[in-house]
């Protein structure tokens, strides 16, 4: 059941990104991103990683997409300057993904260092005391307590940070009432 | 949650000590303070933000004083190794302090004259001081690289903070476009690091591989045993994000634009407090997590700091614009300073400290500088040139005098602080035997005497190229003149007497 779920969700995902790559209208290509992103959030439930699905879900086919959707929209993108391949750029960037591709199925599948079959771990619930370390697992709940536990400090500071990052939009963008 | 969970997890939160960031904390608040009070003030109210926001550091800056003789015996590692405190980042405290507070000051100058949002100033300097202090104090690199962003996205919005000005914006969008690629080499070396350091299959691999002590060990440990590639990869690329953010010589491209576009107050506040965090930064990991790399980066930091100093100081002779010359003459200082660091690095102890004074002594020279910059700068703020001081001593006796004092120090004159610290860090190069890099540094040195003097020279025997149109800008109120005159006669005294500076032990 699991197996054909898996390549149900593979196979619109990688139909989505081809269709998002070839498409001649930016808002098509950005709602088969959207597609693609949800599908990759389906398969990381498949692998029982709930909180990478849930992250992909709101960061990536949420937010990220909005701006996409946005900047699209302003910057009124046209279909007719679609061509394939023309500049150097393209090409270059063409060969350096289809040869990053080789690399990763050659290193996954073919070479000695293929990946164990079952070298990975299972997911932990909690975190345990051996080591030193709180263990990485994918459960939301472990990411808690590392976050208001371990990782207290930085966690109060990005707090900061997106504050501050948010009153420079504000500064930047405000219409100044004018001086008196 | 079951009893073993809670007790583990309590061995975390055993070192939150929040007393021991109590600086950091009140600065924090003070920030959200100034927004509160924007809110609630009545408008006509609204001059009494700049005045809490400097008192308020000044109270802080008390304090934080206070804490270096040690009333506070908070030295030691808290939050479970994210930050440790030495008596280095315990004299930095004091050090932002008082350059944010000068840059609220010069901020209250530039933002009369031109209308922007006001209370935001405040706030994120406040923010950018605060994260600082944590910045020179981190000892694990999460919390460095977020008290770093906070640092450059606050200050991404301060370079483009006036957004009337086609300058500032193009300044702040180079520096956001090439900030966040630094970021982005300094992360991609801190990833590097943690993989490698926790590769359970290498001898000495951590669980807890960013922080620094554990990456101490690993690294000690494998260049024993013949060196990893990737920590050698990895290394490199955290030092070059960190020579990004001081503007050292492949990385120098944005320091021109960026400190034109911004800001005076700003620029003062890049070319000082930022220079100096990314110093301290580089020391802490030179001594720490890097010590065992001395081989490889030894090397790699004395041919940045050779080409810095000679880049910064032969783009600065042609300069007209004088921000885009205080920049690139930044560049040079970045270079002198690079010279302590390979000094530290090659055995010499007391070189850090010798960075520190010299970074005192630039402090107090440029705000001088700075200060008089903005007191004389028009509503257009970028655009200030070498002729625009032309007879400046007869319109402003004092404040040429001051601007003498200061670009004297900064060139390194005798009895002026700038030629002490100086010094300080050439003996510490002697020491370390980096003999070709003193010859560059004197050569250097020269050549900067070179500019200052111009400007100098502009000032008081320049003939006025236009008609000089009658100037409503450049008066200096008493305060001005007061905080002026307390920084000349700070680089002065330095000059005198080094030792009213008790960071040389």
């Amino acid at each position: 059941m699991l197996d054909i779920l898996f390549y149900i969700f593979a196979a619109i995902t990688l139909i989505s990104g081809l269709m998002m790559v070839l498409s001649p209208n930016a808002v098509t290509g950005a709602i088969c991103m959207i597609v693609c992103f949800i599908n990759t959030a389906a398969l990381f439930v498949l692998l029982e990683a709930f909180f990478l699905a849930i992250l992909q879900i709101l960061v990536y086919a949420g937010a990220v997409m909005v701006i996409f959707i946005f900047i699209i929209m302003l910057l009124d993108a046209d279909e007719d300057s679609h061509s394939y391949l023309r500049d150097k750029m393209s090409v270059a960037g063409t060969i350096v993904g289809f040869a990053l591709l080789v690399v990763l199925i050659f290193s996954a599948f073919v070479s000695s260092g293929a990946l164990p079959e079952t070298a990975l771990q299972a997911v932990a619930e909690n975190p345990s005391g051996e080591g030193q370390g709180i263990p990485f697992t994918t459960s939301a709940k472990s990411f808690g307590y590392s976050l208001f536990t371990k990782y207290m400090l930085p966690f109060q500071v990005t707090g900061f940070l997106l504050l501050a990052s948010m009153i420079g939009v504000i500064v930047v963008s405000k219409r100044q009432e004018e001086a008196k | 949650m079951n009893e073993l969970l809670a007790e583990f997890l309590r061995g975390y939160t055993a070192t939150n000590e929040w007393s021991a960031i109590m600086p950091e904390i009140m600065l924090a608040l003070l920030a959200l303070g100034l927004l509160v009070s924007e809110m609630f003030l009545p408008k006509a109210q609204h001059h009494l933000i700049p005045r809490i926001a400097i008192w308020g550091q000044v109270l802080i800056g008390v304090y934080a004083f206070s804490c270096i003789g040690g009333c506070l015996t908070s030295s030691g590692s808290f939050f479970s190794g994210m930050i440790l405190q030495t008596d280095v980042s315990q004299m930095m405290r004091p050090f932002f302090l008082l350059s944010s507070i000068l840059v609220c000051y010069l901020g209250r100058i530039y933002l009369s004259q031109q209308s922007l949002a006001k209370t935001e100033f405040y706030h994120l300097v406040l923010i950018i001081s605060a994260a600082m202090m944590l910045l020179v104090q981190s000892s694990n690199f999460v919390m460095l690289f977020v008290a770093l962003e906070t640092v450059t996205v606050a200050f991404y919005v301060l370079v483009g903070y006036c957004r009337t000005s086609p300058f500032s914006l193009e300044g702040g969008l180079k520096y956001l476009i090439l900030g966040s690629l630094s970021s982005a080499i300094l992360l991609f070396g801190i990833v590097l690091l943690y993989g490698v350091a926790g590769n359970p299959q290498l001898p000495g691999a951590s669980p807890d591989s960013l922080n620094f002590q554990s990456l101490q060990a690993f690294i000690a440990l494998n260049q024993f045993t013949g060196g990893n590639l990737l920590v050698n990869v990895g290394a490199i690329l955290v030092v070059a994000g960190i020579c990004f953010k001081i503007g050292a010589v492949p990385f120098q491209i944005w320091v021109p634009d960026v400190y034109q576009g911004a800001p005076t107050p700003v620029t003062a506040f890049l070319a000082v407090a930022s220079k100096a965090a990314g110093f301290i930064v580089l020391l802490v990991l030179v001594q720490g997590p890097f010590l065992a790399l001395n081989e490889l980066l030894v090397p790699v930091l004395s041919f940045i700091a050779a080409a810095t100093i000679l880049f910064g100081n032969i783009a600065a002779v042609t300069q007209r614009n004088l921000k885009r010359l205080m920049g690139l003459s930044g560049i040079a200082h970045a270079g002198y300073l690079l010279i302590g660091v390979v000094a530290v690095m090659r055995g010499v102890e007391w070189a850090v400290y010798a960075v520190i004074f010299y970074l005192v002594t630039y402090l107090l020279a440029s705000f001088a500088v700075f200060g008089v910059m903005a007191i004389t700068a028009k509503a257009d703020d970028a655009n200030q040139q070498l002729d625009d001081y032309a007879n400046y001593s007869r319109k402003q006796p004092f404040l040429s005098g001051v601007l003498t004092l200061g670009l004297g120090s900064l060139a390194g004159i005798p009895p002026l602080g700038g030629f002490i610290a100086k010094l300080f860090l050439f003996v510490a190069a002697y020491q370390a035997g980096l003999y070709g890099l003193i010859a560059i540094a004197i050569l250097g040195v020269v050549i900067s005497i070179y500019y200052y003097f111009g400007w100098i020279r502009e000032c008081y025997f320049g003939v006025p190229t236009s008609e000089i149109v009658e100037d409503t800008c450049g008066q200096s109120t008493v305060a001005d003149r007061t905080l002026l005159g307390a920084l000349v006669a700070g680089t002065v005294l330095v000059g005198v007497l080094p030792a009213v500076l008790p960071i040389i032990p």
